[in-house]
């Protein structure tokens, strides 16, 4: 095989950022480039949901600093968040090739992958986002849910009770971070069962209270099995539910007809002869 | 004794071994001279008990927040008086709808 090498370049360094996906399990969903990444930055920043795949990733590179120390109880993630986003962006502007490792895809339910981007984009620093297989991936694998045939909608669960959204029972909801749902503080990392109970009412205006519901949890380490829980909505709030697992509601009715625009596209296809 | 993390990537990228069943793993795990720590974790099919060997750290899944009032800080103060648009804090253009 041929082996390509990156030739030297004499140019003072300039910092660069790739945020790249780790993929849910150990061993199994780290892509080539993604690890090509890792292996040739100078510094690694790592959120990872698992230790022991942060342990893995150590095995990779000497330089890898974890991210979660930031997080803590009763200060509000957004700060922490922030203070991500500076930390790699620190080491950027000390001219270093930066690479923050998150799990799953870098981009899907995590807000400073998109951000340090932006921001290392508009102080003029090459910045480049790498997909990795994320929980969602997983999920449609684990449960047999093909998006595309019903159509799937995707909320983290909190927003549903924080805004007034439009669900459309005839299509998979999906619902991320149900654990923490209702947190405004962005402080803690689980609420319980009465918020859990907020969030039952609402969807109680789209779905029955026996509608069900799946609770699922991918697998991080390739020796564990996924976690597939099927209860009814009403036994929502008192279920064993941790932050790193997602809920899943099917569809709740079937899908309409929409005469009015058959009739059209019947009359289109009259007028353009394919009838 | 072999190294876990190794081990574990090695099992991570076997087709056979993946989707092994813990009876299946057993014999193999042996022959590798994997640590009492994961025969145990496989056999009881309870990965926590990786932690004895490897430690635990426990780690925190959320990465995303979607809640009013902690938007950007630029929007903050037009948002006062508590009037908060259905944006979301990672878009940085509010008025293209969040495209995930
Ligand atoms: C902030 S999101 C991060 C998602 C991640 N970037 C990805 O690509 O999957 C955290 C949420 O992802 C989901 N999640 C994380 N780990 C999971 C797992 N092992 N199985 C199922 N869902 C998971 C849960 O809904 C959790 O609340």
């Amino acid at each position: 095989m041929d082996t390509l090498t990156t030739p030297p370049s004499n140019d003072t360094p300039r910092g660069s950022l790739a945020c790249v996906g780790m993929g849910m399990t150990l061993g199994s969903h780290l892509t080539p480039l993604a690890r090509s990444h890792i292996e040739q930055a100078d510094v690694v920043f790592a959120a990872l949901s698992d230790g022991i795949v942060e342990l893995w990733l150590q095995r990779m590179h000497p330089d890898v600093r974890s991210l979660q120390p930031y997080y803590a109880e009763g200060k509000s993630r957004m700060v922490t968040y922030r203070q991500w986003v500076e930390l790699m962006m620190t080491e950027v502007r000390a001219g270093k090739k930066v690479c923050g490792v998150f799990y799953g895809h870098p981009g899907i339910f995590a807000w400073s992958p998109h951000k340090v981007i932006e921001v290392a984009r508009a102080e003029g620093f090459a910045a480049h986002m790498e997909p990795g297989i994320s929980a969602e991936d997983c999920l449609y694998a684990d449960l047999g849910i093909d998006p595309g045939r019903l159509g799937c909608q995707h909320f983290e669960a909190s927003q549903l009770l924080f805004y007034e959204r439009r669900i459309d029972p005839t299509g998979y909801l999906i619902l991320w971070q149900v654990g923490l749902v209702g947190d405004l503080s962005l402080k803690r990392f689980s609420t319980g069962p009465a918020y859990r109970q907020v969030l039952v009412d609402v969807l109680s205006q789209d779905y029955p209270l026996d509608h069900e519901v799946i609770i699922y949890r991918g697998v991080t380490l390739p020796i564990q099995k996924p976690r597939i829980h099927r209860i009814v909505l009403r036994d929502l709030p008192n279920a064993t539910l941790t932050a790193e697992e997602t809920v899943v509601l099917p569809p709740a009715a079937p899908l309409k007809l929409n005469l009015a625009m058959r009739e059209r596209l019947m009359e289109l296809d009259k007028a353009y002869s394919v009838a | 004794m072999s190294d876990t993390i190794e081990l574990l990537n090695a099992i991570g990228q076997d087709a056979t071994l993946r989707h092994a069943s813990a009876d299946e793993l057993a014999p193999i795990l042996e022959q590798a001279k994997a640590s009492e720590a994961l025969k145990s974790a496989v056999a009881a099919g309870d990965s926590s008990l990786l932690f004895e060997e490897l430690g635990h750290k426990p780690n925190h899944a959320p990465q995303i927040t979607n809640a009013p009032g902690h938007e950007e800080e630029e929007e903050e103060e037009e948002h006062h008086d508590g009037d908060h648009k259905p944006h979301h804090p990672s878009e940085p253009d509010h008025h293209k709808p969040h495209k995930q």
